[in-house]
């Protein structure tokens, strides 16, 4: 049997309190009006329990928006790699990000292996949060199999009526059932309640569009000379919104700064955007990607078609956060349903 | 290596650049040590006797006189750096270029107008050839250091050609949109790190449009937010008229 245990409502500010005694924790964090944020927090009521995606996922501490790689010295001729990390709870991961995470995992343990990732995520703890219901109508993590728990935690946060009932994946989880002291051993009753839960799920999330998964690669792969990408050209902004708020998104630049000595200094990565003009640009000012209808094309097909080739995976994981964020609203799931509508 | 000779110049402007420059701090002390400060009217009184290297220059070009001067200061520099909005795009002075030039003399002098010599006004790469730019009102002073040290090291500098936008989202702001207030990021180029957006400000465009802005694009976000043209009309106004030239008196 799975490993479950409760943890009461009552004690869920003690759990905080106690948590981020021993541990730096970050949660979601209510910033402004409809944005939350990822931040670090010390007590329970800091904690945004119902939220929608934040703006950037937490991928912002896997690989930081920018981070060190390595650090020289020209008159010495000396370089030396750098290791950044820090010991991390990530309390509050909802099922899309955490499957995101799984995403770039992937990527960064293939080879060649990125140190500098796998140090920091060995040393990050993730605490998940179920999704009861949809957070709002961007959202399409059911067509892509992301509204539900499939693993990637070390403890798995679903809300029960007077609890939470606790899913324990790992021993690191275990550890801080521990170190709080605060969870109990859930009953049959607390079990059939969470079997309630998930059925109530299946009845509210429902494919979001109008195209199976299995169906959405080969849609794509013969989407190439599509009409919706010339209507994308004349909607898109460039403003980088979509991909860097994208918890799979995981191009970078790298970038040798110097100090002011002009002596040392210190190679850099950070976040880059297929959709920057510049990005495709080449020596001699020659860009592979010049149209915003490209690169539109381009950002999908790394969801949707070459991940699938190579990793057997869609890199979309449905949080809706580059439909929600764009200002010139480009709709993903409008994307994909126009698509299908031109194949019919 | 002797220290090259810099020379700081000002034309129409606040001195708010100079001012920037002057308040680096820590950061100061060091630029210090790599070049040797031979003219800057608003920290010291010495003068370069006109030789220098690297000449940076703030401000915009507004009179036949200023013509003169930039390209003399161009003859005798090797290097020529542009700082400031007002330099490197025109910045607020150009909003001048909304008018009839003998109209808007006579708006500023009265009676007087006829000893004023007066052009539209324009950015300094508009009258001779300037080899870096830092752009914004003011400048951000972690790239003014950037662009010096690569014209130190004779590298050239890349000013970002996307968007304010990709900047305020990894500093991880709410958007001004979402919360009802129009904003020229989604049009202004990066590299002030959101500096304004990250204070709780709207950016102002004070850095100039990206290359390709996207027109058709821009009046979906308008329609999207409900927003009048005018209103980004005039905030555009603000800092990117210098590349028109005044029209004609009717």
């Amino acid at each position: 049997m799975k490993q479950f245990k409760i943890l009461e409502k009552k004690d869920f500010p003690q759990f905080i309190k106690r948590l981020s005694k021993k541990h730096k924790v970050v949660a979601p964090v209510s910033r402004g009006n409809k944005s939350y944020a990822f931040t670090q927090v010390d007590s329970s009521d800091q904690i945004a329990m119902k939220y929608i995606p934040t703006i950037l996922p937490p991928k912002k501490y896997f690989m930081p928006q920018r981070e060190t790689l390595a650090q020289y010295n020209k008159s010495k001729k000396t370089f030396q790699t750098v290791l950044e990390f820090e010991e991390l709870v990530i309390f509050g991961v909802h099922t899309c990000d955490l499957a995101g995470i799984q995403c770039l995992n992937i990527v960064f343990s293939d080879t060649p292996k990125d140190i500098n990732y796998i140090a920091r995520k060995n040393r990050i703890l993730i605490i998940g949060l179920e999704c009861n219901d949809y957070c709002d109508e961007y959202a399409s993590c059911k067509v892509m199999d992301s509204h539900h728990p499939n693993g990637g935690y070390d403890l798995f946060f679903t809300e029960l009526k007077e609890s939470f009932i606790v899913h324990v994946n790992t021993l690191e989880g275990e550890g801080i059932i521990e170190l709080t002291g605060l969870f109990k051993e859930a009953t049959s009753n607390h079990l059939k309640e969470r079997e309630g839960v998930i059925a109530a799920k299946k009845k509210i999330f429902k494919d979001e569009v109008d195209v199976h998964y299995k169906d959405l690669k080969p849609m794509f792969d013969k989407s190439a000379g599509s009409k919706v990408w010339e209507d994308l050209e004349k909607r898109c902004l460039s403003c980088g919104n979509c991909t860097n708020v994208c918890p799979t998104c995981y191009c970078f630049d790298i970038i040798d700064e110097i100090n002011l000595d002009l002596d040392t200094g210190y190679r850099i990565r950070q976040w880059d955007s297929c959709q920057n003009e510049d990005f495709a640009k080449v020596a001699g000012g020659e860009s592979f990607r010049e149209e915003r209808g490209q690169r539109q094309r381009h950002r999908y097909m790394r969801k949707f078609s070459y991940p699938v080739e190579r990793y057997a995976r869609h890199f979309c994981t449905g949080c809706g956060r580059c439909s929600r964020t764009c200002m010139a609203k480009i709709n993903l799931k409008e994307t994909i349903n126009a698509l299908a509508k031109e194949n019919r | 290596m002797s220290k090259p000779r810099v020379a700081f110049f000002d034309f129409a402007c606040c001195e708010g650049c100079q001012l920037q420059v002057a308040n680096f701090g820590e950061a100061l002390l060091d630029v210090l040590k790599l070049i040797d400060v031979v003219e800057f009217r608003e920290v010291m009184s010495e003068k370069s006797n006109e030789k220098y290297d690297i000449a940076i220059v703030e401000g915009s070009i507004t009179t036949n006189h200023d013509i003169e001067r930039i390209k003399k200061i161009r003859n005798t520099a090797k290097v020529l750096i542009a700082y400031g909005s007002c330099a490197t795009i025109g910045g607020v002075n150009g909003m001048k270029n909304n008018f009839p030039l003998e109209k808007i003399k006579k708006y500023v002098y009265n009676k007087d107008a006829n000893y004023f010599d007066t052009i539209a006004t324009k950015a300094v790469h508009q009258v001779v050839k300037v080899d870096y730019f830092v752009h914004g009102c003011p400048i951000y002073q972690p790239e003014f250091i950037e662009v010096l040290k690569s014209a130190l090291r004779g590298l050239p500098y890349k000013v970002p050609d996307y968007s304010v936008c990709v900047e305020c989202k990894l500093n991880e702001n709410e958007c001004m949109y979402d919360k009802g207030i129009t904003c020229l990021g989604p049009i202004t180029r990066a590299g002030c790190n959101s500096w304004c957006i990250n204070n709780g400000n709207i950016c102002y465009g004070c850095r100039g449009m990206v290359t390709n802005p996207a027109k058709n694009a821009q009046m979906d976000v308008l329609d999207k937010y409900k927003i009048p043209l005018d209103w980004i009309k005039n905030k555009i106004n603000m800092y990117n008229k210098a590349g028109e030239q005044a029209p004609e008196e009717k």
